[in-house]
């Protein structure tokens, strides 16, 4: 039976472009395999939920009837991919949960495969909880996103072994553009025909990057 | 065969967490092949009888019958450890019986071993009952549990009072038994299972079952320390297990 990937997305830092990987990925996901489920952990911070409501949920990780609610579903094999876009205010109670009932390694029998996209400022906070997550998961698929918006150059040298994720920085009106809620990433490659343009660039580099990614996944399972 | 081990789990108080602690020790023993018996004194309920029903009796430690059945089969019963999870109320008639019927003396002679868990309340009586439970502890193990599965703050002690007890038995150590979330708690109640049969997500008759995995992580993780404290008293060793090097292995989900 196919693996299922449930992608955290996260960062302990706020306004890093947590909501944007996520939304990219889920309309990816949907074009790509049909069915997605997004899981919407924000408290304070625009929501993914305000941009894809018909496919996103929200969740919350402070007690354990919410914990029961989205854990007993992301440990599920059924096929059906699963986003969780991780406000920065849930990032450790998150992991030290999911560390706690031993998430990884029971997704690991069950067929399911958790990537953390991890997406870090300059911030020394941001090195502790790379550190954090690396010790706590040796074994897990960790990946940092380099989202030049953020970071204005190149990883620091914290996350220099592993191979990030790239998502190039946009001028301040095409950003716009993508913040507003109807704007659909999948919607745009389709209607749009000038191929050429910035914007139509960027969502199909990030496609083809998901692609790469899952694709590395799991040749380095299978390896 | 190895000699006859006896761990008696008790408190003179009620609610204080003795049936739990019991199952812990069961499930511990279960986990590391050590055949055991139990005998739940809780009659004619028997909490511990409906966990783990297969191995455990209900009994009358106060009646001779009873006592016979427990004490006079220890090396004819197959099973080397024998555990018995004394009602509220009746841990020191129970020594008192087992100094009676010349248990203790075989213990303190080296013919079997002898483990008191000695389950702790929050309240200043527990300090009183010590003392008086220590009176018995002559060639026993004696065992001091601190259990905070309910949450238990111990605010009535006074720590220095509790030191000057504590330092006054020779031999006493103490455990510390971790809060458990209380939802998984609840859940493992209503499914009437030993704490290994839930974190493998199965029901009373080994059959698959549908626990939540959230709350069997949750189980697994403290059961882990709670068997933690376990291989720190050697328990294994104290009841005579061959393979002293050996550590129990994490609960798993795979059982």
């Amino acid at each position: 039976m196919r693996r299922t990937p449930v992608y955290i997305i996260c960062s302990p830092r706020p306004a890093v472009g947590k909501t944007l990987i996520a939304r990219a990925l889920t309309e990816f996901l949907v074009l790509q395999r049909g069915k997605v489920i997004a899981f919407d952990i924000n408290l304070r911070e625009p929501s993914l939920l305000n941009y894809l409501p018909r496919i996103t949920e929200t969740a919350a990780i402070s007690d354990t009837f919410g914990q029961m609610a989205l854990m007993d579903r992301l440990i599920v094999n059924d096929n059906v991919p699963k986003v969780v876009d991780l406000g920065f205010h849930a990032f450790d109670d998150f992991f030290k949960m999911i560390a706690e009932i031993g998430f990884m390694k029971e997704a690991d029998r069950r067929g399911v495969d958790p990537i953390v996209l991890f997406i870090p400022d300059r911030d020394r906070a941001s090195i502790v909880a790379w550190t954090m997550l690396r010790e706590t998961f040796p074994n897990a698929a960790i990946v940092p996103v380099e989202n030049e918006h953020v970071l204005w150059g190149e990883l620091p040298a914290a996350f220099g072994r592993v191979r990030p994720f790239r998502v190039a920085a946009l001028p301040a009106f095409l950003k716009s553009i993508i913040g507003r809620l109807n704007f659909s990433f999948t919607h745009y490659l389709r209607d749009n025909k000038d191929q050429s343009s910035e914007l139509h660039q960027w969502v199909r580099t990030n496609y083809t990057r998901f692609r790469e990614l899952e694709l590395n996944l799991i040749l380095h399972k299978l390896g | 065969m190895a000699k006859p081990a006896v761990i008696v789990v008790g408190a003179d108080k009620g609610g204080v967490g003795k049936t739990t602690v019991s199952r812990t020790v069961l499930d511990y023993f279960n986990a590391n092949n050590i055949p055991t018996r139990a005998f739940d004194t809780e009659s004619p309920r028997g909490t511990l009888m409906r966990f783990h029903p297969d191995i455990t009796q209900i009994v009358d430690v106060t009646s001779t019958s009873d006592q016979m059945k427990i004490f006079d089969t220890l090396n004819s019963s197959g099973t080397s450890v024998t555990v018995i999870d004394v009602r509220a109320g009746l841990l020191s008639p129970t020594l008192a019986a087992l100094r009676d019927i010349g248990f203790l003396d075989a213990a303190r002679s080296g013919q079997i071993t002898f483990a008191v868990f000695h389950i702790l309340g929050p309240s200043i009586a527990s300090l009183d009952e010590i003392a008086e439970t220590a009176n018995f502890m002559d060639g026993a193990k004696y065992f001091l549990v601190k259990n905070f599965i309910n949450n238990t703050s111990f605010f009535e002690w006074d720590q220095a009072t509790y030191n000057s007890y504590f330092h006054r038995i020779k031999n006493a150590t103490e455990i510390t038994i971790p809060k458990l979330n209380e939802m998984a708690y609840e859940q493992v109640e209503v499914a009437s299972v030993p704490f290994l049969k839930f974190v493998a997500n199965k029901g009373t008759k080994d059959e698959p079952a549908n626990y939540s995995f959230v709350l069997r992580g949750y189980v697994r993780h403290w059961l882990g320390n709670v068997w933690g404290e376990f291989d720190r008293i050697k328990l294994t060793e104290i009841v005579g297990s061959k393979d002293k090097s050996n550590t129990s292995r994490a609960p798993t989900s795979e059982i």
